[in-house]
């Protein structure tokens, strides 16, 4: 794999730098001097900084001295897909959610260009929070449409800092992505590890429910009221899951810079299978060690370590724990490599932490006959269509893009005995949730999967979508069949 | 003072070349309104006026470059309109887009001068916000749930500018377009004094800026005025966008 | 008759250019009798192409160009304001103190009311002996209300009418050079106006 490669240069590099470090210290007056104050750092040379798109990061700085730091820095508003079949106008710093991750070091001088889009609607500023001055640079980078305004500023505290959007209805323009972060790393850098990541959770709010296919607008009300529809690691649904995983290798040390853009909701961050070696609480220099779960504010940072030490799936997520298996708060790191049987038998039973035990709680659903008209499926290949949307929408972060599910964790839906052998019981656990042990193609499984509010519709379309993927027993699941299960 | 004022209007004439065209208007019955931003709970009295239906267009912009050279592309001034004026026209006397979308990426001055080229003169902010408040059925459809989303809704809804003016709803007064293809300029845009640092703009710090106007976000229909001022805020004079045109008012003559 | 209105135009206007023209370019330039030519001596971003005309304090009509050839400090205020103006007009006067003696005629410290129908001629001359602004490098000017929007969209001076009594107004200092055209521009209230004085020094010979 790629990483084997990075691994060896990264060594070498590293031998190199100390070298380099060594022969010059004579001649390198920053490294040999200590400034008392960050302000006195002397600058020297220009540098276009690197910018990197979540959930990469640009170069560590390493031994670098500070430099003069040229940030240039798009702003669109765009189209993107916040879960299969729905779409939503995103307001962005350089075209993702979060914005682009920039990379500095105590001292350096940045100078900061904003530019506005003319294609855009809006206003827009930035406002960082490694910016000692008024507004963090909002005011001074106030910028209309087809504009640019440029503003310096010396970044003094090393730390993890979010920037955001400060426009008036400031509230609308995070919560429609308007958020990145921007780290101060201190002198000599922060210490190498394997793998670095960029992840921030962001809460949006649409005029239609979870998974309502098509254009949502974005509702003012709810984000008022503090009620997400989607509670998502980098923008959107899936960010971090399947193809788009993050991935390790086992014996790695993984770095995590993770944000919280808000608006309004707290992450409680956490690895399932894993624990934190190493916090930097709230970005700054307290760290803490040995951490399961990590509170990151709205508008705040952490960065967060550990050595990966057995292979196998671990689950990102934020812990208030139905944004992770019902809003989209879920992510995935893939640790390939050997496994260890020291540190993990397999054959105790990877359960995901509930804090109501076997109690299934499920979604009242009062007025459904009054729920709104939904597009009926009426063919067979409709009825795929929708049903795989859906599938991609509510199931595809356990169960997998093709059903192959997660070792230990979630059950597979692909050739799976257990679904083939009973499609009421298939029914009812998607309507009413399920908990306990079961065997899946001769694999036990203990967990928790909580009911699914779904029209009967839907839930056919899905079942269906289901039944005729992935080599199961193509059952043609009907609105009919779970409308006779649900009143059973 | 008065002779002064008439020797301008001479001297400008001699620059403009009077010709009125798409003069659709509509009456806007004056009224009282507590505007978003303003003196904290004061209303504002509009008098009635004239307001045209639609915005100016492409072609009518067409025309009024043609009768005054000096707002073409290559002649107009700097002081009064940046690089992005016009920026999508081929040369002096091509648009691109439809004929009848709404001209866009005209500066504060040139919009000035088209009105008064036609014998009119620009909304002025309350104005606008006023007739911008009605809805098909109603004067005041702020409190309207369903209007206010239609608005934000064509807020965060890309390209708007080149749709054809008339295709969007018409208002109670029968003007169209106030909301849904492009923002519009107004004679006074820049009475809002808000700053970008949002957050400080709430706070009535009366030294600051001498007598301190305010921004009441107290309720829901706000949050598409807030846009609209903010972008207000944002630009100049000399400024232009691709989202932004404008149209015409007039008082009414007794 | 246009034309001849033209003439007489271009002529007057002439006549306020240098002495240095010679008589060939004067007829070069009436030969050519496009509105190009009255602002010739002026370059795109000059504030002397806005067409308006000014009352200053003493009750004497002015056009703007007349002010060509001095550097400008501007500053827009009214006169019954009882916040911010006072301050501004500190801030003019800090400015002026630091000129040297040798440059100080070539700058014209300018006072522009956002408030013309309450700052009469008479209201202005009261306010300049208030402030012992009597001599002639502080001007105040007033305009229609119309131009006096319109000169603010130039300087992006932002003003609101409050109440029959107060603005609200951005707080901007700015200095023009010779030839009208932006040079600088101060923003706030009280602030360091070493930049802003460095730039007047620089442009006044």
């Amino acid at each position: 794999m790629k990483s084997n490669i990075k691994k060896f240069f990264f060594t070498k590099m590293l031998v190199g730098i100390a070298a380099i470090a060594m022969l010059s210290s004579c001649v390198n007056d920053q490294s040999s001097k200590k400034y008392k104050d960050a302000v006195d750092i002397p600058v020297n040379q220009e540098m276009i900084a690197e910018l990197t798109s979540p959930p990469f990061v640009p170069t560590p700085v390493g031994k670098r001295m500070a430099k003069k730091l040229i940030v240039d820095l798009e702003i669109q508003e765009r189209e993107g897909e916040m879960t299969s079949g729905v779409k939503y106008i995103y307001w962005t710093f350089g075209g993702t959610v979060p914005g682009s991750f920039i990379r500095t070091r105590v001292g350096d001088e940045i100078e900061f260009h904003l530019k506005n889009h003319p294609d855009n609607k809006l206003p827009h500023n930035i406002d960082l929070h490694a910016v000692n001055g008024p507004g963090g640079g909002a005011e001074s980078s106030f910028v209309a449409p087809g504009h640019e305004k440029v503003f310096s500023f010396k970044v003094l505290n090393p730390g993890l800092y979010v920037y955001h959007c400060a426009t008036a209805p400031v509230g609308m323009h995070i919560a429609n992505g308007m958020y990145g972060l921007i780290l101060v790393e201190p002198e000599g850098g922060l210490e190498p590890v394997d793998k670095e990541y960029y992840i921030m959770q962001g809460d949006f709010y649409t005029e239609g429910k979870y998974g309502e296919r098509g254009l949502q607008a974005f509702d003012m009300q709810k984000a008022i009221d503090e009620n997400a529809d989607y509670v998502v690691f980098n923008g959107h649904v899936g960010a971090m899951t399947g193809d788009n995983a993050i991935t390790a290798n086992v014996g790695e040390t993984v770095r995590l810079f993770v944000g919280n853009g808000g608006p309004n909701l707290v992450s409680s961050f956490h690895v399932i299978g894993e624990i934190f070696d190493k916090v930097y609480v709230e970005g700054g220099d307290l760290v803490n060690d040995n951490v399961q779960t990590t509170l990151i504010p709205a508008g705040g940072a952490a960065i967060v370590e550990f050595k990966v030490e057995v292979p196998g799936t671990f689950i990102l997520v934020d812990h208030s724990i139905f944004r992770a298996f019902n809003k989209g708060a879920l992510g995935m790191l893939k640790v390939g490599g050997e496994e260890n049987e020291k540190v993990f038998a397999g054959e105790i039973h990877d359960g995901i932490y509930l804090p109501e035990g076997s109690v299934i709680q499920s979604m009242p659903s009062l007025d459904r006959n009054k729920e709104k008209e939904e597009v009926k499926a009426l063919s067979f290949e409709e009825k795929m269509k929708f049903g795989k949307d859906k599938y991609m929408a509510t199931c595809v972060a356990c169960h997998q893009g093709n059903g192959q599910g997660i070792p230990n964790a979630f059950p597979p839906l692909a050739n799976s005995d257990y679904l083939n052998a009973d499609v009421d019981r298939a029914i009812d656990i998607v309507l009413h949730g399920l908990s306990g042990e079961i065997t899946v193609n001769g694999k036990k499984y203990n967990s928790v999967m909580t009911a699914q509010a779904l029209s009967d519709q839907d839930v056919a379309n899905v079942l269906t979508y289901v039944y005729n993927s992935w080599g199961n027993n193509k059952t043609d699941v009907t609105p009919e069949m779970v409308e006779a299960v649900r009143n059973k | 003072m008065k002779y002064y004022s008439t020797a301008l209007f001479l001297l400008l004439s001699l620059f403009c070349k009077l010709s009125a065209q798409n003069d659709k208007m509509a009456m806007v019955e004056g009224g009282v309104y507590l505007p978003l931003y303003g003196a904290e709970g004061k209303t504002v009295k509009v008098e009635p006026f004239l307001m045209d239906v639609h915005p100016v267009t492409n072609a009518d912009y067409l025309k009024f470059v043609q009768e005054n050279p000096k707002w073409k592309k290559s002649n107009v001034k700097s002081l009064f309109a940046d690089k992005s004026y016009l920026s999508k026209w081929t040369d002096d006397t091509t648009f691109t887009g439809l004929k009848d979308a709404p001209v866009n990426n005209v500066s504060w001055f040139a919009a000035k001068n088209y009105c008064e080229c036609q014998g009119k003169r620009l909304p002025t902010m309350d104005e606008w916000e006023y007739a911008a408040m009605a809805n098909e059925n109603v004067p005041d459809a702020r409190k309207i749930k369903a209007y206010n989303q239609y608005i934000l809704n064509w807020y965060e809804t890309p390209k708007t500018f080149n749709q054809p003016v008339g295709s969007t709803f018409k208002n109670y007064y029968g003007i169209y377009d106030l909301h849904g293809l492009v923002w519009e300029w107004t004679q006074d845009f820049n009475t809002v004094l808000i700053s970008g640092e949002s957050r400080k703009d709430v706070d009535k710090d009366a030294n600051l800026f001498c007598g301190s106007a305010a921004i009441g976000a107290s309720d829901l229909m706000n949050y598409a005025a807030f846009m609209r001022y903010a972008f207000r805020g944002s630009m100049k004079a000399r400024y232009s966008s691709q989202n932004l045109g404008f149209r015409c008012a007039k008082d009414i003559e007794n | 008759m246009i034309n001849k209105l033209k003439y007489i135009f271009i002529a007057a206007s002439l006549v306020a250019i240098s002495c240095n023209n010679t008589a060939k370019d004067t007829e070069a330039t009436a030969e050519n009798a496009t509105e190009q030519a009255t602002d010739n001596a002026i370059s795109d971003m000059s504030i002397y192409n806005l067409p308006s005309n000014w009352t200053t304090q003493d009750g004497n009509e002015i056009e703007l160009k007349e002010l060509k050839g001095k550097v400008l400090a501007m500053v827009m205020i009214y006169t019954s304001c009882q916040a911010a103006c006072p301050r501004l007009v500190a801030d003019m006067r800090n400015i002026e103190k630091q000129i040297p003696e040798d440059k100080i005629d070539d700058v014209q410290f300018v006072f522009v009311s956002i408030d013309p129908k309450t700052d009469t001629p008479e209201r202005l001359t009261e306010f300049a002996l208030e402030n012992k602004m009597e001599d002639d490098k502080w001007l105040f000017l007033r305009g229609t209300e119309d131009d006096t929007r319109e000169f603010a969209a130039v300087l992006a001076v932002n003003y609101k009418k409050i109440s029959p009594m107060d603005f609200s107004h951005s707080n901007i200092i700015s200095v023009f050079n010779q030839a009208g055209e932006l040079a600088h521009q101060q923003e706030g209230l009280g602030v360091d106006n070493k930049e802003t004085v460095q730039a007047i020094i620089d442009l006044a010979k």
